[in-house]
């Protein structure tokens, strides 16, 4: 999506739906259901209930709309609404996850060479960010939802840089405590290349 | 060693971000664009809320607040007992007080009993059909 076509469609719309265009809207929805129903998914992991929260986040911006005072872009603000919502929708009934100890470690190395068991580990660790403190969970969902742009991720959480910075280092550290065995797959890769060298 | 733990962490971050950043992308239901469209539509066609009454809620507030105040008098006057025999107020001060305090607390009784017979007669004509 090219954003400089979004934020003027954005705008447009915007401008229309404020001039009491209630179709207007849907280009916005158009736009952006698909990374609202992702973000939404990220920070629950069910398919029904993303949709349920996205309607809610559109709902609302529905109604705030007039509340964006244009000094951020549109995507900035509605993220930032839309994490709003997320976070006390899954306050009132919180999405159901196991504690952070209780998540199993699905592999042993042989068994990593499987497909199905990588992609069943790989679950696992997204699975276990919902497992985080809510302090560390929201900054790890949103810095990968931006595709690890901290500046973003900060703007939609409305936090100065370094404090997610901070909170990100922490997630990372207990994401990393939880699942030793990509510490294992380190040893292993350090092992052969070892090998490798001395062959050389 | 410190570098080793160092690079070991670099490694295993870069794996964390491998597989949180490679997430499947989800495709909101066919229907999804509709139902919150239709809700938009609901929500716009829907009447405005009403807004809260003040203009009937504002002499209930002021009676509310006269006989609160009233009540602080008279607590004030009648009910505090003195702290193991070091008085709140000197007694020179209390003295000058006594007399303003007293007026006031009779100002806020007359008004409320005026707010009252107000509503009362209100109330009473509105019945009434007077109003």
């Amino acid at each position: 999506m090219n954003p400089s076509i979004s934020a003027e469609e954005d705008l447009a719309d915007v401008t229309r739906v404020l001039a009491g265009d209630v179709q207007a809207f849907e280009g916005i929805v158009r736009r952006w259901q698909g990374p609202l129903v992702n973000m939404a998914w990220r920070y629950c992991r069910d398919r029904g209930r993303a949709e349920d929260l996205a309607q809610e986040a559109f709902l609302r911006a529905w109604r705030g709309l007039a509340g964006w005072r244009r000094e951020s872009s549109f995507s900035t603000w509605f993220f930032a609404l839309a994490a709003n919502v997320f976070r006390s929708e899954l306050k009132r009934f919180p999405a159901v996850n196991l504690p952070l100890d209780a998540i199993a470690e699905p592999s042993t190395p042989a068994v990593q060479l499987n497909t199905l068991s990588k992609k069943l580990s790989n679950e696992a660790v997204r699975r276990s960010v919902l497992s985080l403190p809510l302090r560390y969970r929201e900054p790890v969902i949103l810095f990968y939802f931006h595709e690890m742009d901290l500046s973003r991720a900060a703007a939609t959480m409305r936090l100065p840089e370094g404090t997610m910075k901070a909170r990100l280092s922490r997630a990372r550290a207990l994401l990393r405590r939880r699942f030793p065995h990509l510490e294992a797959e380190h040893q292993e890769m350090e092992f052969a290349a070892l090998n490798q060298g001395k062959e050389a | 060693m410190n570098q080793n733990k160092a690079n070991r962490e670099e490694t295993d971050q870069s794996k964390v971000d491998a597989i949180l950043a490679t997430e499947e992308e989800l495709i909101p239901s066919s229907g999804f664009l509709g139902n919150v469209m239709e809700n938009i539509r609901n929500e716009a066609a829907a009447p405005p809320p009403i807004p809260f009454p003040w203009k009937r809620a504002i002499p209930g507030i002021l009676l509310a607040g006269g006989v609160f105040a009233w009540s602080a008098v008279v607590l004030f006057r009648y009910g505090l007992p003195p702290v193991s025999g070091i008085p709140l107020i000197q007694p020179q001060h209390l003295a000058a007080l006594e007399r303003p305090i007293e007026e006031t607390g009779w100002v806020a009784l007359a008004l409320g009993i005026s707010l009252l017979s107000w509503l009362l007669s209100h109330r009473l004509a509105g019945r009434s059909g007077l109003l």
